[in-house]
């Protein structure tokens, strides 16, 4: 078992697995062939599967009042969002609602077709008797999908025999109808041709699988959400490049280029916008870096408190903010500072100093206050690294320390704070590189019509342009800008930690 | 694991130690201040932290003609439990709490089976193109579409204004993959392989060997996550901006801080009839104080529980594989 030679190894603890082929008999010719033919069986199911979630190869947008945005997934998931522009006629009955259930009855086929050919290509993945079945199943997929795409047909034919066809716009078979087609009946004739590739099975073989393709199944669902959610977005880039509006359809004749990108820098209103954004970006980030510090200084003069019990107590307590949301931090802010909040009901009531300042109502020091809610919030809890930090250093520094004369301040200068700076160091690094990031719940629960000039961040402004405005095209410009430059940012940051420390923080 | 490498020992083993060391001699003048200075600022600091709460909930439980005068300052007077009584007439709220704990409850459930699971396939070498979807994984950590396309995605799949929004995209987190995939490395390979070689499948030497012994950071990452569910406000407010049905209890209290001129409004509406005696009972910022606190108790609840997590719980923010 040469597998296990080396179990101690910290990265494989365990690696077997690839000792689970059970029969090495030779391939034959066609298996081979297959193998190869396999590779595009899959790749059309791959490329299947991802067409039923974009509007682009939508084959049930079979007359113009079905909108462009839907994909064949919304179709088949939604009857109601298939209807919204028919409403009226269906109603009224110009239009059968027969063909409309009957396009989502086939859509909903379609997508348990695709389902079907994803389970064939899993298995394709298997020994001869698994890549058997699974090419029998994969056939089965492409006749259904061929029987769902029949009914999109009927579908179609119901709304041209309606009282009023003509409320449905103009009726058509798309061209992602053939495309699905032409898709379903390659998927059938791979599958037919590959079976017959395939060696004939002997009574005794069992289905399996290699652990590879095993775990590789396993972790499948894990890709495809990283894919869809994380990667699929960067498809939403495009829109950067068009002269497009909320909830309008995206058309080649609004495609303009670098117009955008252009408009960011000369269009002077814009300009002056970004210009302040950035100011106040950089200017709170670079207020956060230089009290990071602060952290380390808090966990270092707690250290210096012997009573465990008050040290217990303090820690509680500074750590608590970290778990409310910003918003409960936006109340707590209401209570103590509005008009009559704690503290002018307290200079009111109890100083008989009559005032009613709405303190969260003032432009003035904006940069301040935000670091000092960010401070309130993050101190207690960004001091338990440190914390920790110092529990692990070695006692006996202090005492010899101690020894040679050293003072409790020369103690934390030159072993505590030494012995803290490389965590420090990293903390410090990924702030530098998250510059651009400072997020956008604080500002945004903070922000209202007198300081949004001195609080607006990138990120809230991308927000407040993009789904406040429906300025899509700008704001996903400068999401992209921004996107980029972090990327940068946090390589930068990286290589400059490689070179000084000779350890990357990535 | 760089940060941590010095921060292994415990707390209670830095006591002790501290504990057997020998009694200072004799405290100068100058350790007096400096005990003092340091004793009164961490003092205040406490105070600052904790008393925001506190007076929140004073005002909660006094009787509201006193806090409307502005009266109660440090302790609670004519205590009443009326407001929390009333609190059940706010029909939206009810609904935005029981969103709440259902995407709590849901979310972080997959949330650490995903963890646990995508956690431990990725430590097994021998998976197809294991590398390749590791830094698919690593790489969504650093990068990100931005708002907007991540929006109009989550719209493009009929996920915006559906509940699940809460929970599909949230089920894959990086951070708490490489989190557990850390802590299975730790574990000794000797046991997966004994397993092995009993002839257990991945299935099997999952959930029967490091489901089990992986529990602690489980325990970690479902903690975590949960006060990030309770805590989440964000995508209430950017994805489910149209169905208020569906808004998060964070969304809720700062649609309710936002709108307080119209608070009396939303009782009345939600209330049909009795407008006036609520209205009377309730003013503004009482009824802006008790949901706040109804939104901070469940953390104040599991809050004990996490302290025992936060040594484990840095390192959701210092580890990187």
């Amino acid at each position: 078992m040469a597998i296990f030679a080396n179990p101690s190894s910290k990265n494989s603890p365990v690696n077997f697995g690839n000792n689970k082929v059970v029969t090495e008999t030779p391939k034959t010719m066609g298996e081979k062939i297959s193998d190869i033919v396999f590779w595009f069986l899959r790749g059309l199911t791959v490329i299947n599967v991802i067409m039923l979630f974009f509007p682009t190869f939508n084959p049930a947008k079979i007359c113009e009042e079905i909108s462009r945005n839907l994909s064949l997934f919304t179709c088949g998931v939604s009857y109601d969002s298939v209807t919204t522009n028919v409403g009226r006629a269906l109603t009224r009955g110009w239009l059968p609602e027969e063909a409309f259930k009957l396009l989502s009855l086939s859509s909903i086929i379609i997508i348990l077709a695709c389902v079907v050919l994803a389970v064939g290509g899993c298995m394709s993945l298997g020994n001869v008797k698994l890549k058997k079945i699974g090419v029998i199943v994969s056939a089965c997929g492409g006749i259904i999908e061929i029987s769902g795409l029949f009914g999109l047909n009927n579908a179609k034919t119901l709304l041209e025999n309606a009282e009023k066809p003509e409320k449905a716009g103009e009726i058509f078979l798309p061209d992602m109808f053939y495309a699905y087609l032409v898709i379903a009946i390659f998927v059938i004739l791979l599958s037919v041709a590959i079976f017959f590739m395939l060696p004939k099975l002997t009574k005794v073989m069992k289905c399996e699988m290699e652990g590879k393709y095993k775990l590789f199944l396993m972790m499948l669902p894990f890709v495809a959400l990283t894919f869809v959610f994380s990667y699929l977005p960067l498809y939403g880039w495009r829109y950067a490049f068009f002269d497009y509006k909320s909830g309008e359809t995206l058309t080649m004749d609004k495609f303009v280029g670098f117009k955008w990108f252009t408009q960011l820098f000369q269009n002077a209103a814009t300009k002056k916008d970004v210009l302040r954004v950035i100011k106040n970006t950089l200017a709170m980030s670079a207020l956060g870096i230089g009290t990071s510090w602060l952290p380390m200084v808090f966990a270092i003069f707690l250290a210096e408190i012997k009573n465990t019990a008050f040290r217990r107590i303090v820690q509680t307590f500074t750590t608590i903010p970290n778990f409310i949301s910003w918003v409960l931090v936006y109340a707590i802010a209401l209570a103590i500072f509005s008009t009559d909040g704690f503290v002018n009901t307290f200079l009111t009531n109890n100083l008989g100093i009559p005032t009613d300042t709405n303190y969260l109502l003032s432009s003035d020091h904006m940069w301040i206050k935000m670091l000092a809610w960010g401070t309130w919030k993050g101190l207690g809890w960004s001091a338990i690294v440190y914390i920790a930090s110092i529990t692990g250093i070695d006692q006996q520094l202090y005492e010899a320390a101690t020894v040679d004369g050293a003072g409790r301040f020369h103690k934390m200068w030159y072993i505590t704070i030494p012995e803290l700076i490389p965590t420090y160091m990293v903390l410090l690094l990924m702030s530098v590189a998250n510059i651009l990031s400072n997020g956008m719940d604080q500002y945004l629960v903070f922000s209202n019509a007198v300081n949004k000039n001195s609080i607006e961040v990138l990120d809230l402004y991308v927000y407040n342009l993009g789904i406040g405005n429906g300025l899509i095209p700008m704001s996903t410009v400068i999401g992209m800008v921004k996107s980029v430059i972090s990327v940068i940012l946090l390589f930068s940051a990286n290589g400059i930690s490689k070179l000084v420390r000779g350890q990357s923080i990535v | 694991m760089n940060i941590l490498s010095k921060g292994n020992r415990t707390m209670m083993d830095a006591e002790k130690r501290n504990a057997n060391k020998p009694m200072k001699i004799k405290l100068t003048a100058g350790d007096i201040v400096f005990n003092i200075l340091n004793y009164a600022f961490f003092t205040l600091f406490t105070l600052l932290c904790f008393f925001p709460f506190y007076y929140i909930f004073i005002n909660t439980i006094s009787s509201n003609d006193l806090v409307r005068r502005g009266l109660i300052t440090f302790w609670p007077q004519q205590l009443t439990i009326s407001n929390y009584v009333a609190m059940s007439d706010v029909n939206d709220l009810w609904g935005s709490l029981a969103i709440t704990i259902l995407r709590t409850i849901i979310g972080t459930a997959l949330m650490v089976f995903g963890s646990a699971l995508a956690g431990y396939l990725m430590t097994k070498q021998e998976m197809w193109h294991r590398k390749l979807w590791y830094r698919m994984l690593v790489i969504t950590m650093y990068f990100n579409a931005g708002l907007i396309p991540t929006y109009l995605n989550l719209n493009m799949l009929g996920l915006t204004n559906t509940f699940l929004v809460y929970i599909i995209p949230a089920i894959v987190s990086p951070y708490n993959i490489i989190l557990v995939k850390t802590y299975i490395e730790s574990i000794p390979g000797e046991i997966e392989e004994s397993a092995f070689i009993d002839g257990a499948g991945y299935w099997t030497i999952f959930y029967k060997i490091i489901w089990p012994l992986s529990k602690p950071i489980l325990a970690t990452i479902a903690i975590f996550g949960a006060v990030g569910h309770w805590n989440s406000f964000q995508d209430s407010l950017i994805y489910n901006a149209n169905a208020p049905e569906l808004y998060t209890l964070q969304h809720r209290l700062y649609v309710y801080l936002n709108s307080s001129s119209n608070l009396g409004a939303i009782m009345s509406s939600s209330t049909g009839g009795e407008i006036g005696s609520l209205a009377e009972s309730l003013n503004t910022k009482v009824l802006q104080y008790t949901i706040s606190m109804v939104t901070i108790i469940p953390i104040m609840l599991v809050y004990p529980f996490m302290q025992r997590y936060f040594e484990s719980g840095i390192m959701l923010g210092a580890v990187k594989g």
